[in-house]
């Protein structure tokens, strides 16, 4: 069959397709003044026009037809294709069926990297405990004098007032926690590819500076007011920092040791088995940074606020180790 | 192989070829996104700055959303480009081909941070740079690329001549080389289509000037089936 031929043959069809493609939208449209034209035939039919389409296409270059047309059908297959086999529906079902048991599931199925950040975050930050309550300068390792004499600042005041600040105080520091925590913990997990060096001295140098933080203000005579602040968001806080090095870390072992993989197939394997976990710690920093914002401040009673924070710190701990025991059963 | 064509079976068992984006549209698309992020925080911070700490604190959030989830936003939702790339006509999809979906846009541009280092994504531009398929860490990580996507693709039209069938028999790479100067001719100067024909005088039968031509395009129209 001649090219001419084969164009009058099926060239409705292709046009069909193509006012298909135009006018059947991806996904409904905000505006609802103009209700959209009719698509030029029902959806079921598109895996059926599609495969005919690639048949097309396979004739014309099998038959040598011109470029130019094999290059039309190309166009059309390719947005055929797209639409086929776009982005599967039901994302917010997917994020719920995630959060009520996957992402535990998954961090348990991570549990050596989890420990190995776990170590890498709380070794550090017990040791300095422990060395700065002999030694008090070892704090200038890795804060300068101003840096402490801040922290000092910022915790020492008296109980006289029940918030410690203004409310717009509270969005503003909402939208800080978040930003940088939040940022944190992704470049702990990307920077994991450089072999699992940056994750791990981000986990470190946190337990180092925690370490600091606390051994100082005790110190200082100002353990319960910083007690009283960080034990409500530390469980969500601290938890997701340490998934996000156990990520990082895992992300930097593919790249040592990839197995019996292309370095690159490992790395593409281990972030989309990780990715899911990535997602999830983000949430948990932002419940931490709700918490922190609006919940830490408050100068309550200071038995109230251990109690009330040590079972927010017991959530997180509670729920990676029964949640979603039947997960993809 | 010097061409940069990834060619991708589907399940149809029909190939696709994907044509991956180099350096330079990928570091313009950026610079246009960037102007954009730019843009939308310069505005966003001469209203909410007004609300005082209230205000900030928004920022702060708005600023975050913009660095982190613009372009994953863009390539799930905008079927796969943020505003610059679509400036520049530039696509990311899944290594096989499919749009890509959550895990991978996220993946991908969560490791901009890993591409960023040391300064102004060195690392990522060297990635780029040794890639056959122009791929930074996070498309590589990601599993996915930046290719060119030209939705404008039409039919092709041969002007109608009188068929004029050839006196001696046309290899296929001959007949292909003919229907697609037919098909072009109307992108070419008369000048440039006469230059052209002057270079196969076996085909033009060393008719020069406007005849070569017109002989060139009757013999794609006999080719393409037209007969009197």
């Amino acid at each position: 069959m001649k090219q001419e031929l084969f164009e009058q043959l099926h060239n409705a069809e292709w046009k069909l397709f193509e006012t298909w493609l135009a006018t059947s939208p991806t996904r409904k449209k905000r505006k609802k003044d103009a209700p959209p034209p009719p698509p030029s035939f029902p959806a079921a039919e598109l895996p059926h026009r599609y495969r005919m389409l690639c048949q097309h296409l396979a004739l014309a270059r099998d038959r040598d037809y011109s470029l130019a047309l094999v290059a039309y059908l190309h166009r059309l297959v390719q947005a055929g294709h797209d639409r086929l086999y776009g982005v599967p529906a039901g994302f917010a079902m997917r994020a719920l069926r995630y959060a009520a048991g996957g992402f535990a599931a998954d961090v348990r199925a991570n549990r050596w990297w989890v420990l190995a950040a776990t170590l890498l975050l709380f070794g550090p930050a017990l040791l300095m405990m422990v060395a700065i309550r002999y030694q008090p300068d070892l704090a200038y390792l890795v804060v300068s004098p101003e840096q402490v004499a801040h922290f000092e600042a910022m915790y020492n005041h008296t109980g006289d007032t029940i918030v410690a600040r203004e409310a717009s105080t509270d969005v503003a520091m909402f939208g800080f926690y978040i930003f940088n925590n939040v940022s944190i913990s992704f470049r702990c997990f990307a920077g994991g590819i450089t072999a699992g060096l940056m994750s791990a001295f981000a986990l470190i140098f946190n337990g180092l500076l925690f370490g600091v933080v606390e051994s100082r203000l005790a110190l200082a005579g100002l353990g319960h007011n910083f007690y009283s602040f960080v034990i409500g968001h530390a469980g969500f806080e601290l938890g997701a920092i340490t998934l996000s090095g156990a990520a990082g870390l895992r992300l930097g072992m593919a790249v040592v040791v990839p197995g019996r993989r292309t370095r690159r197939e490992a790395l593409r394997e281990t972030a989309s088995s990780l990715i899911g976990m990535v997602c999830g710690l983000a949430a948990m920093l932002v419940i931490a940074a709700l918490i922190e914002a609006f919940w830490s401040p408050l100068r309550l009673d200071y038995t109230l606020k251990l109690i009330v924070g040590s079972i927010l710190c017991l959530m997180p701990i509670a729920y990676f180790i029964f949640a979603g025991r039947d997960h993809g059963a | 192989m010097l061409d940069t064509v990834r060619s991708v079976t589907t399940p149809e068992l029909i190939e696709v070829q994907l044509h991956p984006a180099g350096l330079l549209p990928r570091s313009l698309a950026w610079l246009v996104d960037a102007g954009i992020r730019l843009g939308i925080i310069i505005m966003a911070s001469q209203i909410l700055l007004i609300l005082g700490n209230f205000g900030q604190g928004i920022l702060l959030l708005l600023y975050f959303g913009l660095e982190w989830f613009y372009p994953v936003l863009f390539e799930v939702l905008g079927s796969g480009a943020s505003p610059g790339k679509r400036a520049l006509g530039l696509t990311v999809v899944n290594a096989d081909g499919t749009p890509v979906g959550w895990g991978p846009s996220l993946t991908r541009n969560l490791l901009r941070t890993a591409d960023f280092l040391p300064f102004l994504y060195a690392i990522g531009i060297i990635s780029i740079l040794f890639d056959k398929e122009f791929r930074r860490l996070g498309d590589i990580v990601g599993g996915t690329l930046v290719i060119y996507r030209d939705p404008t693709g039409k039919l092709p039209a041969i002007a109608q001549l009188d068929p004029i069938a050839p006196n001696l028999p046309l290899d296929r790479a001959t007949q292909r080389a003919l229907v697609a100067y037919a098909e072009r001719a109307a992108l070419l100067t008369t000048a440039r289509l006469e230059e052209l024909a002057s270079l196969v005088p076996h085909l033009a039968r060393s008719e020069s000037g406007p005849q070569g031509m017109a002989r060139l395009i009757g013999l794609a129209n006999y080719l393409i089936g037209r007969r009197t």
